[in-house]
């Protein structure tokens, strides 16, 4: 494995940092930097440009204030998280939020995650689709997936976790150390439950509003599911067994 | 001393087979187109082969001890094994290498916004100088 070579050396403490992870998101990535901006949130940006075949960085970038790395290979959203990850370690940043590019993730939910966290004193929260909240319209199918990661969880890390594959998230920074040093490339989320569960870090859930997504369309098809979910508990076990980093 | 004179066609041709493999090794890595660390599990087993072309009571030997009646079974046998544990050794430099290119990726990607950055302050005092 590669060293972590830390460029930024040891900056002042600073507040949140929302890490927007794009591919192709051209049309939607504006809307979603101006819904944040619009919530007030005393938060920094960071668009992290996976590689995009489209004008998503250069849409990103006519937006005031705020930072656009582009990656000149395309990773997949673990690589683009774990880029701001490790960002959020150099630059000194205490919290990480993370909020698609897709606009699914509703900005004015952060505050909730952010008293989930202060409430409970966690080192995670996840936003869940499925926590209190019925907002979200899902296939059957996804939601027999969901209950299947949630009991596999439950017996794997002793969490009861509803919506594992999440990715509206907020992380403090002892759970950035963890994940900035290894940030699964296939299926980020749930591993990373796992990974933070061996580290003795505390995870909470949060139920939260999310939006269907406008521009664009999922990368899992009812055709794909099947495969997705057996991958995703591979992953899952995998990450059980896999020595702590 | 070896029976040359009785040589089997199969023999000739394993031979041959077998100096073919080691010499392109050893050019390979001359010319610097493969590296050392891989070079060595290709010429043992070229080395392996023109052994067992050259001996050929050692196969049937081999085939005894392990309880195969048909001797050229038990050296496809060992090939195929050796094949795949050939076949994981690659793959596991190939993950190796993505998670390297992954870590290069976003280090090239971190420090370009490190770069703009920088430059950006730059021209700003530039500007204030004159």
């Amino acid at each position: 494995m590669p060293r972590n070579i830390e460029p930024w050396g040891n900056s002042e403490s600073r507040g949140i940092l929302v890490v927007i992870p794009a591919f192709n998101e051209q049309n939607s990535i504006l809307k979603v930097i101006r819904d944040i901006q619009a919530e007030g949130l005393e938060a920094d940006i960071l668009v992290v440009n996976d590689c995009s075949g489209d004008r998503t960085s250069e849409m990103a970038r006519t937006a005031a204030g705020v930072r656009v790395v582009d990656l000149p290979c395309n990773l997949g959203i673990g690589g683009a998280m774990q880029t701001g990850f490790k960002y959020a370690m150099a630059a000194g940043y205490e919290y990480v939020v993370q909020i698609d590019g897709d606009g699914q993730h509703v900005p004015g939910e952060v505050n909730k995650l952010m008293a989930a966290m202060r409430q409970n004193s966690c080192d995670m929260v996840i936003g869940s689709r499925f926590l209190d909240v019925e907002s979200f319209r899902t296939t059957w199918c996804r939601r027999m997936g969901i209950k299947v990661f949630y009991l596999l969880f439950r017996a794997l890390v002793g969490t009861r976790i509803t919506d594992s594959t999440s990715g509206f998230r907020l992380y403090n920074r002892k759970s950035l150390a963890v994940l900035s040093r290894y940030y699964s490339s296939d299926y980020p989320e749930p591993d990373a439950i796992v990974q933070l569960r061996k580290h003795e870090l505390k995870i909470c859930e949060v139920g939260v509003e999310m939006r269907e997504r406008e521009h664009g369309q999922s990368s899992i098809t009812p055709i794909k599911t099947p495969y997705y979910m057996a991958k995703v508990i591979l992953t899952i076990l995998f990450s059980c067994v896999r020595s702590r980093r | 001393m070896l029976p040359v004179s009785s040589f089997d066609k199969i023999q000739w041709l394993g031979i041959i087979f077998s100096l073919i493999i080691m010499l392109s090794v050893f050019f390979l890595v001359r010319e610097r187109l493969l590296k050392e660390k891989y070079s060595l599990i290709w010429f043992l087993i070229g080395l392996f082969t023109l052994t067992v072309s050259l001996f050929r009571g050692l196969l049937d030997w081999f085939s005894n001890l392990i309880g195969v009646y048909y001797a050229p079974s038990a050296f496809f046998s060992l090939l195929i094994a050796s094949a795949y544990l050939l076949l994981l050794n690659m793959s596991v430099s190939l993950s190796n290498l993505k998670a390297q290119n992954k870590a290069v990726s976003q280090e090239l990607g971190l420090l370009r916004l490190r770069l703009e950055e920088v430059e950006k302050t730059m021209s700003k005092s530039d500007k204030e100088n004159y």
